[in-house]
């Protein structure tokens, strides 16, 4: 786990991945046909806004959500499979974190304890050897050996987080899976808890998937993006380029709302305002999922959905009027 | 449990030692009976008089408590085990077991337990069932009228437990599901459980009592408060106290044990609300504080 380019084959891959929830009010098509390649060693952020599927996608990628169609390979193996075979082995392999820091610790646990329990589920080392480890966790995520003792409800947001991605880190897994781990906490603390993962995926050579609101915190740590919207990829790529040069409309709608710190950038910067809600991923439109709040529609996009295209920026987007070497811009 | 009215526990506490300890309490053999001595009122000898047989009543009140006290553990304890397993099963397993079992939970709490008591005391009468005691009769019919309640409670707790985030995160650590039921489900429900049961002593003693008092509960020979009831009847014109006697000494146990499960049910409650008053009036101090202060600068 400590090389990060090794051993070939990406991290994380799914193929056609579709999660529909029935619903009183009809299929709700949450994610629908996704197909992701996560990169060993990456940091791959999924952004779009609320209920474009990110987080049931986090959930579906490491089975907290039973996927409706399609497959999930995570280190060259299948996902289902491996959680049936080897539910501990797997747990061992990838770790999650919850977007509510609070609920996802027992309110009845101290903080000791809840660094400690996944050492005891898997039966690691003696109660003096797991007391080391839980140490080491809290040097990782830089909290003080004070907190062991306290419960969580007692913790600030950002020290809660910081325990959660401890014990995410207790088993030292080599693929962790993030359900906005940042909108939980307020902006100063944001920025602590990004360098945390920046500087742990350094120091541990983790994958680590990122869903997340904040495009700015995105564009600063994440090697690698993509962007949904009502279910499907839009668009996905390096995360430079793409922030460079999004080709695909939404992306660039989506990316104009990014503030700078610069001021001179700030002043000039293009703002798309977006016509509309998303339409409602129970009734998705038909051709391009987007074509009806897209200010460069045409009408081949209300009839054909278009496929993931190599576009400018060498990732690729769903967009007809965008390929290798032009795209629309608005 | 700081705030925590502590002399509440005091009376069930007392009814708990004198049951306990009623052995070196007693001051008679409560089933020597004394024909020189017949219905005779409070002396220095038998210190509440003694009933139609002369057996000393004091004696008797003691190991009718130490009777009730046994029976009602027994009860308790195995109704708790049973409900427990019950209705956390049932909520943990979820789906058609779950309505199944909860048919079946709702249509016993629907009947009156005594009802059920009585009823299978009856079948309990039968020619299959000599080989058990009258007393693990009762024992047995109580505990399957009682257990109902606390599958109840547990399902509920259980259900309400696993939609907590943190049940997932254990999962995603790759815990069992008898980890998470007994690290972090099982605590929950016994802590509820327990508190309910304590209201419900009192309630059970009254069972027992009301057993005896039919004839279908503790045999004769051993003191019990229904079976001192029962047979004080007779004498109630002449010397109310064999009555009066053993029937506030039932409502003593009912009153201490409804008050203590009050003294917990009302702890849990206001709790909370304490906790956010005492904040509202912190932040209020401190906001007055501060506005002197500036008034000063």
């Amino acid at each position: 786990m400590t090389d990060r380019e090794s051993r070939g084959g990406p991290a994380i891959q799914a193929t056609g991945l579709k999660v529909h929830f029935q619903t009183a009010a009809g299929l709700v098509r949450a994610v629908d046909g996704v197909d992701l390649t996560v990169a060993r060693g990456a940091f791959h952020g999924i952004v779009g806004e609320s209920g474009c599927g990110k987080t049931t996608l986090a959930r579906a990628l490491i089975g907290l959500q039973s996927a409706t169609a399609g497959q999930v390979n995570i280190l060259g193996r299948d996902r289902a499979e491996w959680a049936r075979a080897d539910r501990k082995g797997f747990a061992r392999a990838v770790q999650f974190i919850f977007q509510d820091p609070l609920g996802s610790m027992s309110r009845r646990q101290t903080v000791g304890q809840t660094l400690e329990e996944p050492l005891q589920i898997h039966g690691q080392g003696d109660r003096a050897a797991r007391r080391g480890r839980v140490a080491e966790l809290l040097d990782l995520v830089a909290l003080p050996a004070t907190v062991l003792d306290r419960l969580p409800r007692s913790l600030s947001g950002g020290q809660r987080q910081r325990v959660s991605i401890a014990r995410a880190l207790a088993l030292s897994p080599q693929v962790l899976i993030c359900d906005e781990p940042l909108s939980a906490l307020d902006v100063s603390v944001r920025a602590q808890i990004v360098n945390l993962f920046a500087r742990l995926q350094a120091q541990l050579g983790l994958t680590i998937v990122i869903v997340a609101h904040d495009l700015a915190i995105v564009r600063e740590v994440c090697s690698a993006v993509t962007v949904m919207y009502l279910g499907r990829v839009a668009e996905e790529g390096a995360a430079k380029p793409l922030f460079d040069d999004p080709a695909h409309p939404y992306s660039q709608a989506l990316l104009s709302a990014v503030p700078s710190p610069d001021p001179r950038i700030e002043a000039a910067r293009p703002r798309i305002l977006l016509e509309g809600d998303p339409p409602s991923p129970r009734n998705p439109p038909p051709g391009c999922r987007f074509s009806t709040r897209c200010p460069v529609v045409e009408p081949r996009c209300r009839e054909t959905e278009p496929a993931l295209r190599t576009v400018q920026h060498g990732g690729a987007a769903a967009c007809h009027l965008a390929d290798a070497r032009d795209h629309a811009m608005i | 449990m700081k705030n925590w009215p502590w002399a509440i526990l005091a009376p069930a506490l007392l009814f708990v030692l004198i049951g306990l300890f009623a052995p070196l309490i007693m001051t008679h053999d409560p089933g020597a009976q004394d024909y020189g001595a017949l219905l005779t009122g409070p002396s220095g000898a038998h210190w509440l008089g003694t009933d139609y047989l002369g057996r000393d009543m004091f004696s008797r009140i003691v190991g009718g408590a130490r009777t009730s006290l046994v029976a009602m553990a027994f009860v308790l304890l195995a109704a708790l085990a049973i409900g427990v397993v019950i209705g956390s099963f049932a909520g943990y397993v979820g789906g058609k077991t779950e309505l199944v079992m909860i048919s079946v939970i709702d249509i016993v709490l629907a009947l009156p337990s005594l009802i059920i008591a009585l009823a299978l005391m009856g079948v309990f009468s039968g020619d299959n069932f000599t080989w058990m005691s009258d007393y693990w009769k009762m024992i047995v019919a109580l505990t399957m009228a009682w257990w109902a309640n606390y599958a109840r409670m547990s399902r509920a707790v259980v259900v309400a437990e696993l939609q907590q985030p943190y049940i997932e995160a254990a999962r995603v650590m790759g815990a069992s599901h008898l980890w998470i039921f007994t690290r972090h489900i099982l605590p929950h429900v016994l802590g509820l459980v327990v508190v309910y049961a304590s209201a419900d002593a009192g309630a059970l003693v009254l069972a027992i009592a009301t057993l005896s008092f039919l004839g279908l509960g503790v045999a004769p020979p051993t003191p019990e408060w229904g079976q001192m009831l029962v047979d004080g009847m007779s004498y109630i014109e002449e010397y109310p106290s064999l009555v009066v006697i053993p029937g506030l000494a039932l409502t003593a146990v009912v009153v201490s044990f409804n008050l203590l499960g009050e003294a917990f049910a009302l702890q849990k409650v206001p709790r909370a609300v304490r906790g956010r008053f005492l904040t509202r009036k912190k932040v209020a101090r401190a906001a007055e504080e501060s506005a002197r202060k500036e008034v000063e600068a």
